[in-house]
């Protein structure tokens, strides 16, 4: 479990590193569609499967689609726009990334131990996840306003990206 | 769980019954030592990414890029949701609340690019810094 973590975190942090600091904005999706992954294969060593088959359903599946299709629509500006535009950003996360790191080195088996914890075993989640949101007493009424909110975000999008002659400025 | 409870509370106002805490006992063992099993390496990957995600929104220009920041930021705060959640013994309540915000994201994606595709046919470029018709 120990080696599928290293394995997911790793490719999560490299296709973010890709993603922030590289050129082509083709590559950055693209190296976003691995950090996506490796957030779902983190989910899956959490015990969450169901949520980790989500995430590369709708995010490696779905908003990278619409981010590449958002790319190819948009290139001729896309690409010159690709350059960094405060520099001094950079050393700051990099700072930043290097705390956390130091912290993660300081805090390897010392920090909240008694918290600590694992499943010992890993049960499927999908059948409590949609108890839950069928359940008066647990999240329907979340489920029914995320319901609402994509209706209302389908009619949203479609009416913002249509061509309209009098909207034009 | 703040979310949670908030949305418990509204449940209790609008449905008129008592909101229970989902809380599942779990089967449970200590795993000094391991980076699988303790809290710190998820929250460390989950600010490694935030920071990753904030230095993109900073420094680009391209507004596509400042939205895979967003969706950057988004997830690793869906990490800390899940890793707290599971660690801190809450069942899978904060699979839950990752669940609406993968929802969420998911339809913030498609109403932004949306509206980035609004922008470059009105502006003709989507640098966000030259996309200032209300300065002034």
């Amino acid at each position: 479990m120990d080696f599928m973590f290293v394995c997911f975190a790793t490719i999560a942090v490299l296709g973010g590193l890709v993603m922030a600091f590289h050129k082509s904005i083709v590559h950055s999706a693209f190296s976003l569609v691995a950090t996506l992954f490796g957030v779902a294969g983190l989910y899956w060593t959490m015990g969450a499967d169901f949520l980790g088959g989500l995430q590369v359903l709708l995010y490696v599946g779905g908003v990278t689609v619409l981010l590449l299709f958002a790319v190819m629509l948009t290139t001729r500006d896309s690409m010159r726009l690709a350059v960094v535009r405060y520099a001094f950003w950079a050393p700051l996360a990099v700072g930043g990334i290097a705390v956390c790191l130091l912290r993660a080195y300081q805090g390897v088996g010392t920090t909240i131990a008694a918290k600590d914890v694992v499943l010992a075993t890993p049960t499927p989640t999908t059948e409590r996840i949609g108890n839950l949101l069928i359940d008066r007493t647990g999240y329907l009424l979340t489920f029914e306003v995320v319901a609402v909110l994509l209706l209302l975000v389908l009619i949203g999008a479609v009416t913002v990206a249509r061509r309209g002659e009098e909207s034009t400025p | 769980m703040i979310t949670a409870a908030i949305l418990s509370a509204t449940q209790t106002m609008l449905l008129g019954v008592t909101a229970t805490s989902a809380v599942v006992p779990e089967v449970i063992e200590v795993v000094p030592g391991s980076l699988a099993g303790s809290l710190s390496s998820y929250l460390v990957v989950s600010g490694i990414l935030f920071l990753l995600g904030l230095a993109t929104i900073l420094t680009r220009r391209n507004a596509l890029y400042v939205l895979m920041g967003t969706e950057l930021i988004l997830n690793a705060a869906n990490i800390n949701f899940v890793a707290f959640s599971r660690f801190g013994g809450y069942g899978i309540d904060g699979q839950m609340m990752a669940l609406v915000v993968v929802m969420l994201a998911a339809a913030e994606a498609a109403v932004a690019l949306a509206i980035v595709l609004r922008v470059f046919h009105d502006f003709g470029t989507i640098d966000i810094t030259r996309t200032d018709s209300l300065r002034n």
